[in-house]
């Protein structure tokens, strides 16, 4: 087929013959959204159910979370799983930062997003005052199926596929609009 | 059968020879010494077999009802494996009272002592490492005593409205709830005809 | 602070291996964000070359002051807070918990509750051990085994939504009793798991008991004599593979253990591969008692009678004042224990676990005082990890199985 016929030909013809049309941000976030690879920041219960997520019965790898890397500059997203107590909030703090960017944060359980049970001294009461939260999981602790519905969802919104409900879209990443 | 009770009692014997008051409480015995002879006391009671250190922990008693005497109470709690038997020895300290370390007997003792230290602010004479073990750095206090405060954030709604949590169980409780900070406004869409004197479109703090 | 006597010179070896250089001890920070760390554990290693010469755990990385809120709240609602500690064994914190409660109160707990509570325990038990295992061969870089155990895992989990609605940090146990009945399904559900965990186990057995690599990286590793166990305080399955016979479940009985028939495996070893055989070869006894509590289940009350503690049944509260008073009472304020302090010592997957309370008469405890096993455990990392390879810390920590809700409380 010779380059020209790009230029002439309907582009639903072309895609019939096997051509994809997109930008280059569409594409970029289409990859991103596929393989993002969380950090291990297990604290408590809630990593004992992001560690069932990625048994056989609810498999996370096969929304692209294909390895939960130690390092956290290997990774995209830390799922802060987990009661963050005030003595590790600047850890995590440090952790955040050893991202490279681009970085979502998932706040998974009652407890980070908001303190759960704990409203004491100890408990950090919601982890966005640390680190720029992009999707909160509730549930003490959330099913693995809640965990990956959670992951489903920020998938979207690095797809810049998310609305909020004046119909503005969300921002891709939460950490860049702060 | 008689064997065991004949080490406790035996055990009892020679405490309450060395000074100590007995108490018992559905089962449990408990032994009362002094600052100056608990450690004595745990040598003792360890040379009749009571090898096992469960554990060290303070109780402060500032606002039990009833309580006189010194504020603090630290307990050792010790069980003699072989024999099967649990006995308490309690040690009862004001403020800036400090204790013999049990570390020469036991080495487990170690992290139970800096629990007790960090909580309590209860010092051990001849501790390795008597430093803060559980809460940060800058944390200033002592977490577990009775004038610490828990430190409950109030519940925030969008509406402004907020729960203070302790006000909301005193009420629960009947006891006095005392000022429970509504910050006033009504609740959007909610027409209520007692709302006199509170203006429904007032502007929401977040 | 004097490094104990391992038997093994860290400064002789290093005068052999290096002669006349003159070399200083490396501080490295480990955890607390670290996949082997078994959670919030953060650990400043002296290392000598690749040999630990001094190890001390920094913890609190996980404090939840849950002591002191649960000292602001309910003896009922401290059952949401018990499990939360050690949340592989969660239903082992309850049953601590609630025993404690129950001696303060003299409740009678009916035979039904008492059975049904050992047999979730000892499946809590199974599901600790199998992440204990999993995650143990996942430290030393084997993956399967870690599916294979958490798809064991997974049954059990279902078994325990089935009963209480949740698959972890159950609400199930109550004062007195149970909350609700055993629902219709639970009996065969649990048979079933019965008749097929022992092939599973023989699976896991082929996969790691003869395996060269594991057999290596464990046996001669971290060993604890039976001396040092005791002076460290140490309890638990860590215990009991030095060579010190000591299970609560048979020393102090409680909730009806003294009638099942089990044994508490024990090991002269000490090492690591001791520790990991003896959660292993609890796994079979536990499952052996769950089979002799299922048995014995008959069908009766699940809760205390008495008013002052369980709620009245619902059809009650149609025709009887009374009944509606304690109900009143009891969800709004709850129950008034006598004043005195208890403490009830039960076994957990980890070691020796008791609520010590102190009641002032009031309904919320004036004083509870958790022993933790995994704080107490902690301290033997030392004598098991100095002098040995900075490797076989991974190791150590894992067969020492922290579990850093419990540690931090």
């Amino acid at each position: 087929m010779a380059i020209r016929d790009i230029f002439e030909k309907d582009f639903q013809e072309l895609e019939a013959e096997g051509i994809l049309f997109s930008t280059i941000k569409g594409l970029v976030a289409w990859g991103r959204s596929n393989s993002l690879w969380p950090a291990t920041f297990g604290l408590a219960c809630c990593a004992i159910e992001m560690m069932q997520s990625t048994n056989s019965r609810n498999d996370l790898a096969r929304f692209g979370s294909e390895v939960f890397r130690a390092s956290p500059r290997q990774a995209d997203v830390m799922i802060v799983a987990g009661r963050l107590s005030k003595k590790m909030a600047p850890v995590m703090r440090r952790v955040y930062d050893q991202m490279p960017d681009p970085k979502w944060v998932i706040s998974m359980g009652a407890c980070a997003s908001s303190g759960g049970m704990f409203n004491n001294y100890a408990v950090v009461q919601n982890v966005n005052s640390v680190v720029p939260v992009d999707i909160f999981v509730p549930g003490c602790p959330p099913r693995p199926e809640a965990l990956v519905y959670g992951v489903m969802q920020l998938q979207k919104k690095v797809r810049g596929q998310v609305f909020d409900q004046e119909g503005i879209a969300l921002p891709m990443v939460e950490g860049w609009s702060q | 059968m008689s064997d065991e009770t004949r080490l406790l009692e035996v055990v009892l014997k020679d405490l309450e020879a060395a000074g100590g008051k007995k108490s018992e409480f559905k089962g449990m015995v408990s032994v009362n010494f002094e600052r100056k002879t608990i450690l004595e006391a745990v040598g003792v009671v360890r040379d009749h077999g009571f090898n096992h250190l469960s554990d060290i922990f303070g109780i402060d008693y500032e606002s039990y009802p009833g309580h006189q005497g010194p504020r603090f109470t630290v307990a050792y709690n010790l069980y003699a494996i072989a024999e099967g038997e649990r006995l308490f020895l309690r040690v009862d300290l004001n403020e800036t009272e400090e204790l013999p370390t049990l570390t020469g007997f036991w080495r487990g003792a170690n992290f139970m002592e800096r629990e007790v230290f960090d909580m309590f602010g209860i010092s051990f004479q001849g501790h390795p490492n008597l430093r803060k073990i559980i809460t940060p750095e800058d944390l200033d206090g002592h977490p577990h005593r009775k004038d610490f405060p828990l430190d409950e954030t109030a519940t925030l709604f969008n509406e402004g409205r907020f729960l203070d949590p302790a006000a909301f169980r005193a009420g629960m409780m009947g006891r006095d709830p005392g000022l429970t900070g509504w910050a006033g406004g009504a609740r959007k869409g909610v027409r209520s005809g007692n709302m006199s004197g509170v203006d429904a479109s007032q502007k929401e703090t977040e | 602070m004097s490094i104990p006597n391992t038997g093994y010179d860290v400064r002789e070896i290093s005068r052999e291996t290096t002669g006349s250089f003159d070399t200083r001890h490396m501080r490295i920070n480990v955890g607390p964000q670290h996949p082997s760390t078994h959670g919030v554990l953060r650990l400043v290693v002296d290392l000598d070359g690749e040999r630990i010469a001094r190890i001390m755990p920094q913890i609190g990385y996980l404090h939840t002051g849950f002591e002191k809120t649960m000292e602001n709240r309910t003896y009922q609602q401290g059952v949401t807070y018990s499990n939360r500690m050690d949340y592989l064994h969660g239903f082992g914190h309850d049953l601590a918990y609630v025993l404690s409660v129950e001696t303060l109160m003299d409740a009678q707990v009916p035979e039904r509750a008492q059975r049904a509570r050992v047999i979730l325990t000892e499946l809590n038990r199974i599901a600790s051990h199998l992440v204990f295992l999993g995650t143990g061969i996942l430290d030393m870089g084997a993956l399967t085994l870690f599916f294979y155990t958490m798809r064991e895992r997974e049954r059990l989990l279902d078994i325990f939504e089935l009963v209480s609605g949740v698959r972890m940090n159950y609400g199930y146990f109550r004062v007195g009793g149970l909350s609700t009945d055993l629902p219709e399904g639970f009996e065969s559900a649990v048979r079933e798991f019965i008749s097929e965990f022992p092939t599973m186990m023989e699976q896991y057995a082929t996969m790691f008991v003869q395996n060269d690599i594991f057999v290596n990286r464990t046996k001669g590793v971290g060993v604890i004599s039976q001396d040092l166990a005791l002076d460290y305080c140490l309890t638990g399955p860590s215990l009991r593979a030095s060579g010190v016979s000591l299970d609560f479940r048979k020393a102090q009985p409680y909730s009806g253990y003294e009638s099942y028939v089990f044994d508490v495996p024990t090991s002269e070893e000490g090492d690591a591969y001791a520790r990991f055989m003896m959660r292993f070869l609890e796994m079979e006894q536990s499952l052996a008692i769950v089979k002799q509590a299922l048995d014995a289940l008959e069908p009766g009350p699940i809760k205390d009678p008495d008013r002052r503690i369980s709620l009245p049944p619902r059809h009650e509260l149609e025709n009887s004042m009374e009944a509606v008073i304690f109900h009143f009472k009891l969800v709004t304020e709850g129950f008034h224990p006598p004043r005195g302090e208890v403490y009830v010592a039960t076994e957990s997957a980890r070691g020796e676990l008791g609520y010590y309370l102190v009641s002032d008469g009031g309904s919320m405890p004036y004083r509870v005082k958790v022993r933790v096993p995994s704080l107490i455990n902690l301290q033997s990392l030392e004598p098991a990890c100095v002098g040995a390879l900075f490797a076989d810390m991974v190791v150590n920590i894992a067969t020492m199985d922290p579990v850093m809700g419990d540690v931090d409380k």
